[in-house]
């Protein structure tokens, strides 16, 4: 009852389990050496969905009067394999098959969705999502045109679900491994290792259609540990839509992630609670994009701010940061998270500026909110399934680098705190935020000193964001699974090491 | 599909799935309407009217586990699954622990449990969006509001078909009709949120939109000024919906997954104390209407009605077969987690308890993830209302609460008598004896 209309990024708790033995029909595919089938084709192969079933039910969605419609097609393949307990735990495929039908008439969306691909039943959930219109009219389609991708981000070579199940499980014994032989303080590991393919084909009544094939795959490591009475976890992922190849690069092995959970877990045995109150606090690179997503990002998705209900929605053109301060979301960074060749509603995704030198020239929209308010669309429409309606949401959300080193900023603060990885925050349209912080330092006369938990940072973003004193040259990226109205989406979020001049911090006095 | 063609879906598939080299399997077939109307600026805004279906399977093959599912229900893609979960529990390490639980007699049957009301599918859609509307029009008409968030009414229906190779086949049907609000108040930069919404399994007895709104209203208006206080320790109040808050973390701390992993403060202490006389805390699963009530769980384990914490002392952790063979210990029938937990109400009016602070806080919302089940932890920005000499003297924001579940669960001083059962997590007004609030003034 109280999240309606709270936003969320949660650093996943590695759960799920995600990963698989490839058994499907694109895998099959996959094996017999071709490309992986773009979805239009796959749609109309395997399930008989071909352009004049699509015009049929666009039809039918504006047989009432709406403006527009799209159908979003989704056939989703997930896999999961995880360690625990020194054994391979449980392995998981999930398959994901079903339409969502829009409509909008006005800024009013009629929605209907089926996991039934059957004419028929689209053609029901059409006539139902159309009922948000009231006064019939005749309809004419254009013919469709079936678009290229605008780029090609993602890597499709050697994708995670064509990998073997024993290659999969090899892999992540090995993160395992490093995590546990690390310390025999390590009481526990859990390691998963989860993958995606996900076909899209999105078809709309202005004649747009396009499919996307999007990877997906994250190996995440959670390890705890135990000494005298003190138990402490620590967490440590890495992926994106990337190939198997990528966990061979430096950094990204599960060798490295491994031990980078365990040194966290080992790190919180000896930490204290923080010193509750204002101070400096300085906010390491390694995690603290969630900043940026939460105190920024949010606020300027375009469906708060056509509302009017986001703090920022009268603020375009003006001053809401330190000069200093540049963040944009850029969706196309190749093999990130967040990531989109196409966003959910089929238009191109690119770099959106949000915050330039301090001044706010932009927003996150979705087709919905930038035609409410009168701006293109900017690739930012994203759903969860099938099931859920587009809303305006976060790419791979960045601040710009500043010209300071992290070594600067640290040794500017006499007396503060440095965030090093964080559990995750929230934020409501009013701007007031909190971030919950696993592991931070406390700075002692411009030295890093004894480990904190529990600490947790308040505030509201127009006052953070003037607050913004030192920014590095630094940036790491934080990979997480942001929540915003009962839907989940891949993002990440980079920043450098930054200052804040004064936040409040808390703690148990 | 009608019921019996899901059942007969599901005992195909357990027949296929023995056949081809499963030692044990279970396939729940779950089937569902959902109806939205989200209404803002008095215009519905969204209206949302589907169904859909899901098959979950969880095979077992000498102890290795392997689980599937699918929105796909074509028979081909379901075998298909089947084939594969037995081809990858294969590769996977045995787990004396894994398996599915023997079938056991159900503590009610669905019928007299009160959780479907086929009303609730057949009130009209219009009738839900002009509630929604109420709801906006009758908290709009309050001058202090500055926005409304928007308005939702929606419905639930659905069934839920479970079929094991241990014998057990089962299947019921609940219902649901629940509504929320939010609006926005203040000036400035300093703007404030709140909401407010009710559920229930019988259309009749969704609270009223006059009684939600004016509700939410209220939430709102009173945070208007709301500013930080110095750090400091006091003692703090919670309303009802904070005690369901800190009930929600409780029972992340008492689940089986957590104490198994040794991820929990509660570890090793089965039939100790772990709070003091005023706290009983219990799992009623068979609570008639409830939000929460399943006549079985997501294993076909029988929903019961378990104490957790009886005076003080932990009775019962929140188990499925899973980890309770880990633990030794029979499941609870929670492999959904809880179903209606509730703090067991007090002698004291909220308002005695109010008045029985010197100097505290009142908290009434809270914002963040700062829970730590294996330390007990918790540090979460905070809202609320300042209280001095047993009176309300200014809304609080921009402020951290710190404690300890464990420490502040031995320092309860008072309980209402507010209990309310209308989520499947509830809890009375409760007042602990000590919280660090982390505001204004230097470290």
């Amino acid at each position: 009852m109280h999240e309606m209309d709270r936003r969320e990024l949660l650093k996943l708790a590695g759960g799920g389990a995600g990963v698989v033995i490839a058994s499907s029909f694109f895998a099959d595919r996959l094996l017999a050496g071709s490309v992986p089938a773009s979805g239009v084709e796959m749609l109309q192969g395997r399930f008989g969905v071909g352009p004049e079933v699509m015009k049929k039910v666009l039809t039918a969605a504006l047989s009432k009067g709406g403006d527009y419609a799209d159908l979003y097609f989704e056939h989703k393949m997930s896999n999961s394999v995880s360690m625990e307990d020194d054994i391979i735990k449980e392995s998981t495929e999930d398959v994901t098959l079903g339409v969502g039908i829009r409509v909008l008439k006005g800024t009013q969306t009629g929605f209907a969705y089926s996991s039934d691909l059957s004419p028929e039943r689209m053609q029901q959930a059409a006539l139902t999502a159309a009922a948000i219109a009231s006064s019939p009219a005749p309809v004419s389609l254009p013919a469709f045109k079936e678009v290229a991708l605008p780029h090609q981000l993602y890597t499709l070579d050697r994708p995670c679900a064509e990998t073997p199940l024993g290659d999969k499980i090899a892999m992540v014994r090995e993160g395992y491994q490093a995590a546990k032989a690390n310390d025999p303080r390590i009481t526990k590991v859990q390691v998963t290792l989860t993958d995606e393919l996900q076909y899209v084909v999105i078809a709309n009544s202005e004649g747009l259609l396009v499919g996307d094939t999007r990877p997906q795959a994250r190996y995440v490591v959670s390890a705890t540990a135990e000494a005298n009475g003190k138990r402490g976890s620590g967490r440590d992922n890495a992926g994106g839509r990337i190939g198997m190849a990528y966990f061979t690069r430096p950094g990204l092995t599960p060798k490295e992630i491994g031990a980078r959970a365990a040194k966290d877990a080992l790190a919180l045995l000896e930490a204290e609670n923080p010193v509750a109150g204002e101070q400096p606090v300085v906010l390491g690179s390694k995690n603290s994009g969630v900043m940026v997503h939460e105190a920024v990002g949010h606020p300027l998705e375009g469906d708060s701010n056509w509302r009017k209900t986001s703090i920022m929605w009268d603020k375009l053109g003006k001053m809401v940061a330190n000069p200093m301060v540049t963040i944009y979301d850029d969706a196309t960074i190749p093999n990130y998270r967040g990531t989109l060749n196409v966003d959910d509603e089929g238009t191109p995704t690119r770099n959106v500026m949000l915050i330039e030198k301090g001044k706010l020239v932009g927003y996150l929209h979705d087709r919905l909110s930038a035609r409410t308010l009168g701006l293109p669309a900017n690739g930012h429409g994203r759903r969860m399934s099938f099931a859920h309606i587009p809303i305006p949401r976060m790419g791979n959300t960045m601040l710009g680098p500043g010209e300071a080193t992290p070594e600067d900023i640290i040794k500017s603060v006499k007396k503060g705190f440095y965030a090093h990885s964080f559990q995750g925050g929230q934020v409501e349209d009013t701007g007031k935020f909190t971030f919950s912080v696993n592991l931070g330092y406390m700075i002692e006369d411009g030295k890093l000193t004894k480990p904190v938990k529990n600490a947790t940072l308040v505030g509201t973003n127009l006052q953070i964001l003037q607050e913004v004193e030192m920014i590095a040259n630094d940036t790491q990226i934080f990979l997480g699974s942001c929540g915003k109205e009962g839907q989940w989406a891949a993002v990440t979020a980079g920043t450098p090491t930054f200052k804040i001049r004064q936040m409040t911090v808390g703690g148990r006095a | 599909m009608s019921k019996e063609s899901l059942q007969s879906l599901a005992e195909r598939l357990v027949a296929y799935g023995r056949k081809g080299g499963a030692s044990q399997i279970e396939v729940t077939v779950e089937e569902g309407r959902e109806r939205n109307a989200f209404v803002f600026g008095g215009e519905v805004q969204n209206l949302t009217e589907a169904g859909a279906r899901n098959v979950n399977m969880r095979v077992f093959v000498d102890g290795k586990a392997a689980t599937a599912s699918s929105s796909d229900l074509a028979e081909a893609t379901l075998t298909r699954l089947v084939d594969g979960a037995i081809a990858r529990a294969r590769l996977g390490s045995a787990d004396p622990f894994s398996g599915l639980p023997q079938a056991q007699p159900l503590g009610a049957k669905a019928e007299e449990l009160a959780i479907h009301d086929p009303a609730i599918g057949e009130v009209a859609t219009e009738k839900l969006i002009e509630r929604a509307r109420q709801l906006e029009t009758i908290g709009l008409a309050d001058t202090r509001v500055k926005k409304s968030l928007g308005a939702t009414v929606g419905t639930r229906e659905g069934s839920r078909t479970l079929v094991n190779s241990q014998g057990f086949s089962g299947s019921f049907r609940r219902s649901a009709i629940f509504c929320n609000v939010g609006f926005q108040a203040g000036e400035g930069q300093n703007l404030l949120q709140e909401s407010w919404g009710d559920a229930s399994r019988r259309l009749a007895d969704l609270e009223s939109p006059e009684v939600v709104a004016r509700k939410a209203v209220e939430r709102t208006v009173r945070l208007i000024g709301a500013r930080p206080v110095p750090t400091q320790k006091v003692p703090m109040v919670l309303e009802p919906a904070m005690t369901a808050w800190v009930l929600g973390f409780l029972a992340r701390c008492v689940g089986g997954d957590a104490i198994a992993r040794r991820q929990s403060v509660f570890v090793d202490k089965l039939g100790q104390q772990v709070g003091n006389e005023l706290v009983t805390i219990v799992d009623d699963g068979l609570l008639k209407g409830g939000i929460g009530t399943e006549p079985f769980d997501g294993e076909g384990v029988p929903c019961r009605t378990t104490t957790v914490v009886e005076k003080g002392i932990l009775k019962s952790y929140l188990l499925d077969t899973y980890w309770g063979r880990k633990l030794k210990l029979p499941s609870t029938g929670n492999s959904n987690g809880v179903n209606n937990l509730f703090w067991k109400a007090g002698s004291s009016t909220p308002a005695e308890i109010v008045k029985s602070v010197d100097k505290g806080l009142l908290l009434t919302g809270v914002i963040g993830l700062g829970l730590m089940p294996t330390t007990g932890d918790m540090s979460v920005g905070a809202f609320g209302l300042w209280i001095e000499k047993g009176e309300i003297v200014h809304p609080v924001a921009e402020v951290t609460i710190s404690g300890n579940l464990g420490e502040m669960l031995k320092g309860v001083q008072m309980v209402g008598n507010d209990l309310e059962m209308r989520d499947s997590v509830d809890g009375p007004t409760v007042k602990f004896a000590e919280i660090t609030v982390g505001g204004k003034g230097a470290a």
